[in-house]
Parts: structure tokens; sequence; C-alpha cells
């Protein structure tokens, strides 16, 4: 499984770049765009359908109840702490470093942001810190399954509500689906809020 | 966002109305599927000229950064769901 994943991401990262630098052959959108959606819908369609299919999944999700909602917090509350932490040991501005760590993992919200908020530099290393963010929960996914069965979606921050939503139930079971999305909405939502109010405050 | 909910739920009605039939085995689709959203995830980074560019200028403190926020997410997702008992 993680095979195939490498080698279509190796070969992915390979044909863009090939394709942006030698004459655009392929329509940028069209793979990154159209592509990519169509393969995602229809993949959030297939995990719901297999959700409907699983009678444990759904009574384990009865029992778990309001208690889901420890996921999404405790991933902001950890990432915003390694900012923090991180912060100190560069010797870097640490309320920009926390707003770093605040995306979760949404790069494309956090590289702009974050530049917005205390200059461009930081802006990049918000986008930087959050895309690894997403690849390293990719290309890890085999080994920190076993750390926990919930560890990729504390890996995954906002993107457990997409790009790595279908990985992520494919290794740890459709019953993961709802706590996976759950925790990537929530966190998506509180990104923003979060990224502005540790600007403010710092 | 309102698409992927409205297909999750969508697909989660379909798979609860056909519970009772026999076995689906979707798990080729779902891999044949997976590898085409990694491939376009990849061929949208590799065509980004700009973040393939300005990654190894910054890449030590992110990496730092990184790995601490993944660190202390892991650990306060694991200790908060024994907590409250979430299996």
């Amino acid at each position: 499984m993680i095979k195939y994943i490498l080698v279509a991401l190796a070969l992915g990262v390979a044909a863009g770049y090939l394709n942006n630098n030698f004459g655009n052959v392929i329509t940028n959108s069209w793979v990154s765009g159209y592509l990519f959606d169509f393969s995602l819908i229809f993949l959030l369609f297939i995990m719901g359908f297999a959700f409907g299919l699983d009678k444990e999944a759904m009574a384990k999700m009865r029992k778990t109840g309001l208690k889901i909602l420890i996921f999404p917090f405790s991933v902001a509350f950890g990432s915003i702490l390694g900012g923090f932490v991180g912060g100190l040991i560069l010797g870097i501005n640490v309320a920009a470093s926390m707003a770093v760590s605040a995306g979760y993992g949404w790069y494309t919200l956090a590289g702009p942001m974050v530049g917005q908020l205390f200059g461009a530099e930081f802006g990049v290393l918000g986008f930087t810190v959050n895309f690894l963010r997403e690849l390293l929960t990719i290309t890890t996914i085999s080994l920190t399954v076993k750390i926990d069965k919930y560890a990729p979606i504390a890996l995954g921050g906002a993107t457990t509500m997409d790009t790595t939503l279908p990985i992520i139930v494919r290794y740890s079971g459709s019953e993961a689906l709802i706590t996976a999305f759950s925790s990537g909405f929530t966190l998506s939502i509180i990104a923003p809020f979060t990224i502005i109010v540790i600007a403010t405050l710092g | 966002m309102l698409n992927l909910i409205v297909s999750l739920i969508a697909g989660m009605f379909l798979g609860y109305f056909l519970r009772e039939r026999k076995k689906i085995n979707l798990s080729k689709v779902t891999l044949g599927a997976i590898v085409v959203l990694i491939f376009s995830l990849g061929f949208s980074i590799g065509s980004n000229n700009e973040l393939l560019s300005s990654m190894p200028r910054v890449g030590l403190n992110a990496l730092v950064i990184l790995l601490l926020a993944v660190f202390f997410s892991v650990v306060l997702v694991k200790t908060t769901r024994k907590m409250v008992k979430v299996e």
C-alpha cells in the first residue's frame, strides 16, 4: 500500500515539475484541480459508503459521542505547544513560530496568513512547515499507526478531512472515518482564528 | 468543503441502505483512487516552483517546528484519549 502511495507521489512531483518547466504540455489546473477534486470527492463517497455498511463503526461512533472533540483540541494545543518550544530553541520570534504551527497542515492558509501578520520570511516558513506536515503524514503512516491507532490523525491535523483521510481510513479502519474527518474539519475552522489570536497576543 | 461533506453523507446513506446485501469489496477501487489523488497532489507540488525553491532556505527551522508540533500532538492525543476512555 505505502509503496504505491510513495511511487504515485514521486511520479506526480516529477511529472508536475517537468510539465511546468518544459512547456506545459498538460494544463496544470486539469491535474492539480479537476483530477484532484474528482478523486477526492469520489473517495469520500466510497469511504462514506464503507462506513454505512459497517455496523460496528456506527455503534462505536455513537458510543464515543462528543468525546470525539478531544482529538482536534489535543492536536491544536499540541501543535501550538510545539511551535512555542521550537521558537525558543531556534531563537526566533516565538509568536510567529506558534502561528506557523497553528496552520495544522493547511499550508495554503498558513502561508499567506502568517506572511501577512509576521512578514514574508515567516510566511515561507508557515507554508513549508504545514506543507511538510501533510507530506510527513502520508509518507510515515505505516509507522505512526503502530505508535497509536489515532497517531496519524494527530499528524494529519487539518488535512484529515481531505487529502490524508483516504490513507488514514485505509490504515486505521472505517471506524476512524468520522474521528478523522471531524478532527480535520474542526481544525480547519479554528486554524484562521488561532493564527489571528496568536498574532494579536504576541 | 461543502461538496466533501455532501459526498461523504450521500455515501453513508447508500451504504446504510445496502447493508443487508452481499459483501461488497471496495479495496481495489479505493487504492486506485488514492493513487490518482496522491499523484495529482504531487503534480501540484512539482509544478509550484516558488514552493520548491523556498523550501531549502527555511528547511532546518521548518523541520524543528514541524517535528515538535507533531510530537506534542501525538502525545496529547494519546494521553487525552486514554483519560476520557476513547477506544
